[in-house]
């Protein structure tokens, strides 16, 4: 069963193509990452998947339900943490939260409340005004938010963007552990260390999909420096960066000749990324 | 509707939890009254201060209603909780009833405070049932107010672009609505133009009951467009805000 699938989907403004035919397909329960650069069309193909933005052409479900058609069933199956914190700043972040578990009629709300609010790690702040919370304490409450009607999936827009590493960790702990109680999370990050952490990743480049694959399979289409010393020499090698690569490029050497220290240096995905979206642009 | 009571809820909790806000658009249209006063006081003995000061009262209700509600809407939109709401399941009739009933609270109490301080000041002496008419007129006032709030917000992209409406929709009100002289005297364009903003109606009705003759029967016509401007503008204003992109 796949959460998401999306053929065709096209968005303009005007002249301007923010998605130009995306195809695409998220199993349901896994942590899914949709990585591109700034302007790919991520934020775009997210609004579209829950419903903030009418496509042009294609075709959308989510959990089988279109966006639009089956707008009721569908938005109390879906959280959304977008961008920008988009809360209410004068308010409480038991507040905050309150609100938005209250359009779902979330049952017991003030408990589902207090344990949202604790799994964020927010009890101690949840009593003061948004606006005297720290950037990444509103990150937090926004997830708060979207977590409360305990949602099948989630749509999570750049929700580590300009949060400190301790606090990305955190974080990521937390998407991990929805992923485990069966939630499937859809992450859009410009981040490749994060990227990693996905079951699987899509590389959005200029409003097309150009890459869909595990993340540790597309670090295998990398290259990756072999340097071998042997008998007080260095040799140096370029090599792929399957385990199959660097096992038939030691292969020559043996252990037993004379080999003092082998080192390998692969690329990192980001790196591996950047390559492809070069390759694509030529 | 239970999810219009919950945007209400919201919509009230953050009037009162915002001191200052609430605190200028409460003290604001008292200030200016007393100003009003001051300036009334200038004016030879004679003057008919009772034809101006209730309609500057509803007029300062009418304003400020208008502007916190459309500023309020335009902020939800900047802010990005617009489009949380609606992905969220909100519907926009619920977001526009919840505003509604949130601000006419706001609205209210300013109607209350406005009309009982001219009252008071300009020392008007009106009968219960005058006193309930010009309540209730200043109260319909207010609604259309929000609601042209609510319908405004819905064509500017941030707070600076609800300004523009000011000169727009609300300055000509005051010209042409007879709130300062007899539409009767304009040309008859003006005299027509005028019939479009709310404040006419709301005027037509105040100027009538406040006469030691007047008669509420007479201005049947005036109170019902009153009223119906909130029914149009809600309608309007259900077509213009968009629940998606």
């Amino acid at each position: 069963m796949y959460a998401v699938e999306v053929s065709g989907l096209v968005r303009r403004y005007g002249r301007a193509e923010a998605l130009g035919g995306v195809d695409l397909r998220v199993p349901e329960g896994t942590v899914f990452g949709l990585v591109g650069p700034n302007g790919a069309g991520k934020t775009t193909l997210i609004k579209a998947l829950v419903g903030a933005l009418r496509p042009s052409e294609g075709e959308v479900r989510v959990l089988g339900l279109r966006p639009f058609g089956d707008r009721a069933r569908l938005r109390r199956q879906i959280g959304y943490m977008p961008q920008a914190p988009a809360l209410y700043e004068d308010l409480s972040a038991r507040d905050n939260v309150g609100f938005f578990g209250a359009a779902h009629r979330t049952p017991d709300l003030r408990k589902r409340t207090d344990e949202v609010l604790e799994l964020t790690n927010l009890s101690d702040r949840a009593g003061d005004p948004v606006h005297k919370l720290s950037g990444g304490m509103k990150r937090r409450v926004s997830l708060a938010c979207a977590l409360v009607h305990q949602p099948r999936m989630l749509f999570l827009d750049e929700p580590t963007a300009a949060v400190d590493p301790l606090l990305r960790n955190r974080l990521w702990k937390t998407f991990r552990g929805l992923a485990g109680e069966g939630v499937t999370l859809f992450i859009s990050t410009h981040l490749m260390d994060e990227a990693m952490l996905c079951d699987r990743v899509s590389i959005l480049l200029g409003g097309r999909v150009i890459v869909s694959d595990d993340p540790r399979r597309i670090l295998q289409k990398g290259r990756a420096r072999l340097e071998v010393r042997r008998n007080g020499e260095s040799e140096e090698r370029t090599i792929g960066g399957r385990p199959e690569d660097l096992a038939a490029a030691l292969r020559p050497y043996g252990l037993e000749s004379g080999v003092e220290a082998v080192s390998v240096e692969e690329d990192s995905l980001e790196k591996v990324v950047l390559s492809i979206i070069g390759e694509e642009r030529r | 509707m239970r999810r219009a009571f919950v945007v209400a809820r919201r919509v009230v909790k953050q009037l009162l939890r915002n001191h200052r806000f609430l605190a200028l658009s409460i003290i604001a249209p008292l200030v200016i009254v007393y100003f009003l006063k001051l300036f009334f006081d200038t004016l030879p003995e004679g003057f008919d201060v009772a034809r101006y000061a209730v309609p500057v009262a509803a007029f300062l209700v009418h304003f400020l209603a208008f502007i916190l509600c459309a500023i309020s809407l335009v902020q939800e939109r900047t802010a990005g909780t617009m489009e949380r709401m609606f992905v969220n399941g909100f519907r926009r009739v619920e977001v526009i009833g919840g505003y509604l009933l949130g601000f006419l609270g706001l609205a209210t109490f300013q109607a209350v405070a406005v009309l009982a301080e001219a009252i008071w000041l300009f020392d008007l002496d009106y009968a219960g049932g005058t006193l309930a008419t010009l309540f209730a007129v200043v109260w319909l006032l207010a609604i259309a107010s929000v609601m042209l709030g609510i319908f405004v917000s819905t064509f500017a992209r941030h707070e600076g672009q609800v300004f523009p409406f000011v000169p727009l929709i609300i300055l000509p009100s005051v010209f042409l609505s007879g709130m300062l002289m007899d539409v009767d005297e304009l040309p008859a364009w003006a005299e027509w133009l005028g019939h479009v903003f709310p404040l006419f109606w709301a005027n037509d009705v105040i100027q009538e009951v406040i006469k030691p003759e007047g008669n509420l029967g007479d201005v049947t016509f005036s109170f019902a467009v009153l009223a119906g401007y909130g029914v149009v503008l809600l309608l309007l204003a259900s077509l213009t805000l968009r629940e998606a992109e």
